[in-house]
């Protein structure tokens, strides 16, 4: 493995993904390369059915690509099984979802504990506090899911995704079901805590704003890779 | 490691109520079984030892040969205890008046089971003795007293002896139900035989020996007994199935056996609906902990240790509750029969605990394994995994545990067979229904924006679920249908046996002459009476010409009719009729031509538990010993006879064309009250040959035995209904929980409240009556099946529950589907929007 290569934390090569419909089979994506380079942030765009969301769940091997690869800090996804895929994600990744996707019946702290108590890290309260303490919920970390407001939601949701420090943070549509006010909040905790743990971002969104504050913009058009542009953002990698 | 965190989100599912429903499930089907299986295995004891009763042992052994005494040895030597017993006719003798009495001669442990009832003068007040008269005295029964015009401290010459009459003899608890010896019965203690000198060599004695003991014992000696048997011995147990109450205890064995497997199915069903639910609402925690980086192993881990939690709590809770309930109703029972309930064994505890077990285990595997299944996508593609909720193994296995958990309670495969079948007929039927209607429904063009058409709507957009909620509304109400027509049914028949106006004494020995004068008093004193029957004893000596006595073969078999073949070596009742009795019905052959009054031939009708001991066909000649005089008649038909009447039965009814060809005594029965006893002892003094057998007494115990196990089934019904209520309200509040993503849609797109209220209405009372018609027409099918094979009576449609069922299934169901959306609308639309989010 050359020394470029490992400084690119996500190499992705010939990516398609396929689908079997009745009237036949459907690419979704079609022969997708790219990298991201460690502690770099870079944005999916595209319309709504361009294949950023399953670009996402083959980054996160959320799902299996029918050809191609990603290659997640070195590790080839394809050759990975369900339960090494789920391992990998539980040491390297860290998420932030649209509809918050917080487990109903945990408190926040406990919300935010989980991905370190499902990896058998049961000392995770301390760093669980203090994550909670910097997206300004200290005052919430006995609170259920149901008795904050979305955007409460969405931060217990940002420092759960930090826990355990994963090297990527994967984010698809964080501030979409959120008013602006609360939007640019959850925006800026997002990248203010990327750049504080040197984590490498991965963000769809449709929104062009929020895209341009990425170092790289990778836009996606009918399941293909359009181009890769430049974003407002000063690389810090 | 994950121990900690399952715990966790254990306790907290547990206080959401996520867990409520399932948890519900299981204890309901613990709690049903339990007070079932606890309730009726009290009843059946307590039945098993009334019946104990009725022969005065668990076990007899009768022969009209003495006993070798090693019988009695050997029964000693298991642990048994044992009664001899020997019945002979002697002449008694006191004031010059000359009677025949029916003799009993009891050893001092005479009767094991059951008691003496005995007054210490005519007067006095009747109690209960346990044990029969001391050597030298005897007790008479009331008739014998004015025959011979003695009281109590008199003495009365017996055969050769001389006995002091100590006490009144009211009743023995094997007495013979209907007997023609009448009410001149003796008591007296075993070793007094040898004083009466009456039982000599060639004597007409009958023998019994009675054992006690519990059933290993019994099995253990009859096991020993049953290769030495001689075909004149008879053994016999408590089933007597010619005792008028026999059968009906045994119905309503029957009923509550049918309650508890109705109990389980609606817990299974409450059981399969709440699991699948559960693990539906797991779908996403579980996407979640998958992408966060859970194994499979530790999410697995989570989820079983779960269900054991869940399954391990609610099992106890169920066992606490259900022995609560059985407690409350075995003690509500208990009082009202005046009788202590013996408690029951570990089956009930055993039984419930392992069929909430299965229950648990084999309705939440599938789901369980499913929620395993879903894949972590569903974080991003929200409705993956939805449609692996209802698989064919699933089905299976659902329907394949119902049906191992209804054999396994009942231990009877024709009944669960009958039963399972049903029900697959219901929920055939009803799938086939909810996909044609939901299917029409779309054509109705129904104006938008109304309640209904939003119903309709609603009932077609959601077919599936529909279906499966149209299922399992109709299975609940179909079992309850079931129950509530059965305990009317059966209740209604016990009562017609025993009618208010029932006559309540038998006036045997009357002979020709009396008929008219006592007809006459009879009408003097304004007592209703029915018809006088003409009796006399024969006993049969050839088949075709071939004597009997040799071509019938020895039967095996404890639980075989013992009391068909006791008949044949028996000299039965007979008499001659013109028209078939009541409770009869012929069912082979026709009855006698011109009601058998013309012509020479005289034809007998011959009950069908003879026809088989006999080896009886139709046209066969039997020859009768009557007064030894031999009668011939020819077989024209086999009869059924009802001996649940508390009427006389006779096994061979022949044809009146035989009147005058032998001297025949006759029989009335009538309807009398206490104001009539001056009259009947005046007509007894008149023609002291009759006699009266009081049958006041049993009448009275048929009554409060109906009324006692009427009341046990009424308890063991509401347990039911109380589950099927249970079950009707899960399943709405199911679809409720379901649709509440839809009912916030409305809400906040600006639905009236009462729109919303009124369209789930209509909904739930389409569901409702769809579901209580189908069940209505199942159920009556069902019963049809059912009270023809199970409790041998005639089957009847019931239109009634034809209306009853969509009715009941209507506002029911439709009452809960308001209510609970109700309280939804009292909601504000922020909160319910945030719990769909």
């Amino acid at each position: 493995m050359s020394v470029l290569s490992q400084l690119n934390v996500i190499q992705v090569s010939g990516l398609t993904k396929r689908v079997s419909t009745l009237e036949g089979s459907l690419t979704i994506l079609s022969d997708i390369n790219f990298s991201v380079k460690s502690g770099e942030s870079v944005a999916i765009v595209g319309a709504s059915g361009s294949g950023k969301s399953t670009l996402l769940s083959l980054l996160a091997g959320l799902d299996v690509a029918s050809q191609g690869d990603v290659h997640l800090d070195g590790e080839a996804l394809s050759t990975l099984d369900e339960e090494a895929r789920a391992q990998v994600r539980a040491e390297k990744i860290g998420f932030v979802f649209q509809s918050f996707m917080l487990v109903q019946s945990l408190t926040a702290l406990e919300n935010v504990m989980l991905p370190a108590e499902l990896a058998g890290d049961h000392d995770a309260k301390a760093q669980a506090i203090e994550l909670l303490e910097k997206v300004g919920l200290s005052h919430r970390l006995e609170h259920y899911p149901s008795q904050l407001s979305g955007g409460e939601q969405q931060r217990v949701a940002i420092a759960r995704a930090f826990i355990g420090s994963p090297k990527i943070l994967f984010a698809d549509e964080p501030s979409a079901n959120l008013d602006s006010k609360n939007g640019h909040l959850i925006e800026k905790l997002l990248f203010d805590l990327n750049k504080q743990n040197g984590t490498t971002l991965v963000l769809v969104t449709h929104d062009e704003q929020l895209a341009k504050q990425c170092q790289r913009i990778i836009h996606i058009e009918g399941g293909q890779l359009e181009k890769i542009s430049e974003g407002a953002a000063v690389n810090v990698g | 490691m994950w121990v900690k965190l399952a715990f966790k989100l254990f306790s907290r599912e547990f206080r959401r109520g996520e867990l409520t429903i399932i948890f519900a499930a299981i204890a309901l089907a613990v709690l049903t079984v339990f007070s079932l299986s606890a309730i009726t295995e009290r009843i059946g004891l307590n039945i098993a030892q009334k019946s104990s009763d009725f022969i005065a042992a668990d076990r007899r052994l009768s022969s009209n040969h003495a006993f070798d005494p090693q019988l009695l040895t050997k029964a000693n030597e298991l642990g048994l205890k044992t009664a001899k017993v020997l019945y002979f006719d002697s002449m008694l003798f006191a004031n010059d008046e000359l009677v025949l009495g029916s003799v009993k001669a009891g050893t001092n442990t005479y009767p094991l089971k059951g008691k003496l009832t005995i007054k210490d003068s005519l007067t006095s007040q009747a109690y209960e003795v346990a044990t029969g008269p001391k050597a030298g005295s005897i007790w008479l029964s009331e008739g014998l007293f004015y025959t011979l015009n003695v009281k109590v401290g008199d003495n009365v010459e017996l055969g050769a002896g001389v006995f002091n009459v100590s006490k009144v003899l009211v009743k023995e608890p094997d007495a013979p139900f209907f007997s023609l010896s009448g009410n001149k019965r003796v008591l007296l203690s075993y070793e007094d035989i040898p004083v009466t000198k009456a039982v000599q060599a060639g004597s007409r004695v009958f023998h019994r020996l009675l054992f006690s003991g519990n059933e290993q014992q019994l099995s253990g000696y009859y096991a020993w007994l049953k290769p030495q048997l001689k075909s004149n011995q008879n053994w016999e147990g408590i089933k007597d199935r010619q005792s008028p109450l026999g059968n009906n205890l045994d119905r309503a064995e029957r009923f509550l056996l049918l309650a508890g497997l109705f109990g389980i199915m609606l817990a299974a069903v409450a059981m399969a609906v709440s699991a699948k639910r559960y693990c539906e609402r797991q779908y996403d925690p579980v996407a979640m902990m998958k992408t966060l980086g859970g194994s499979r192993r530790v999410i697995r881990n989570i989820f079983l240790l779960h269900l054991s939690l869940v399954t391990g709590f609610s099992i106890i809770a169920g066992l606490l509750i259900g022995f609560i309930l059985q407690t409350i109703g075995a003690d509500y029972l208990a009082n009202f029969m005046g009788t202590e309930l013996p408690q029951a064994g570990m089956r009930p505890w055993l039984l419930s605990g392992f069929i909430g077990l299965i229950c648990a285990l084999m309705f939440s595997l599938k789901p369980l394994l499913d929620l395993f299944d879903i894949p972590p996508l569903r974080v991003l593609r929200r409705n993956l995994g939805d449609t692996i909720a209802l698989s064919r193994l699933h089905l299976v296995l659902s329907f394949l545990t119902i049906f191992v958990l209804m054999w396994l309670f009942s231990g009877e495969i024709v009944t669960t067979l009958i039963l399972f079948a049903s029900t697959l007929l219901v929920i055939a039927v009803l799938y086939g229904i909810s996909r044609l209607l939901f299917a029409a429904g779309r054509s109705l063009g129904l104006r938008p924006g109304s309640s209904w058409s939003l119903a309709i709507a609603t009932l077609q957009k959601r077919a599936n679920a529909n279906a499966i909620q149209l299922i399992s509304f109709a299975l609940a109400i179909k079992l309850m249908l079931f129950l509530v027509v059965l305990k009317n049914d059966i209740i209604t028949d016990w009562q017609m046996q025993v009618p208010p106006n029932a006559p309540n004494m038998f006036i045997i020995n009357i002979s020709e002459q009396e008929v008219d004068p006592i007809t006459q008093f009879f009408t003097d004193n304004n007592i209703a009476h029915e018809a006088f029957y003409p009796v006399f004893s024969g006993r049969v000596d050839a088949v075709n010409g071939e004597e009997f006595a040799r071509s019938v073969s020895k039967q095996e078999g404890e639980e075989k009719d013992e009391d068909a073949k006791e008949g044949v070596n028996r000299e039965p009742n007979l008499t001659w009729l013109e028209s078939l009795p009541e409770g009869n019905e012929i069912t082979e052959g026709r009855w006698f031509t011109d009601g058998g009054t013309g012509g020479d031939e005289i034809e007998v009708s011959v009950f069908d538990g003879w026809r088989e001991t006999l080896g009886l066909k139709l046209g066969d000649t039997i020859t009768l010993l009557v007064n030894e005089q031999p009668i011939e008649a020819k077989v024209t038909s086999f009869r059924s006879v009802d001996w649940g009447t508390l009427k006389p039965n006779f096994v061979m009814i022949l044809s009146p064309n035989m009147a005058g060809k032998i001297p025949v005594t006759y029989f009335s029965a009538a309807k009398l009250q206490d104001k009539h006893t001056k009259d009947i002892s005046h007509l007894l003094q008149r023609y002291p040959t009759i006699s009266m057998i009081d049958i006041k007494s049993q009448i009275e115990q048929a009554q409060s035995i109906i009324a006692q196990v009427s009341l046990a089934i009424g308890f063991v019904l509401s347990i039911v209904l109380i589950s099927g209520a249970l079950v009707l309200i899960s399943q709405v509040q199911a679809s409720l929980a379901e649709r509440m993503e839809e009912v916030v849609i409305l809400r906040t797109l600006g639905a009236k409240g009462r729109l919303i209220k009124l369209a789930t209405l209509y909904e739930f009372m389409l569901l409702g009556a769809i579901s209580g018609l189908v069940a209505a027409i199942v159920s009556d099918v069902a019963l049809l099946v059912i009270q023809q094979q199970l409790f041998s009576v005639e089957g009847r449609m019931h239109p009634y529950i034809w209306l009853l069922g969509p009715l009941s299934g209507a506002i029911f169901v439709s009452a809960i589907g308001y209510f609970m959306v109700a309280s939804t609308m009292r909601q504000n639309t922020q909160g319910l929007l945030r719990k769909i989010a």
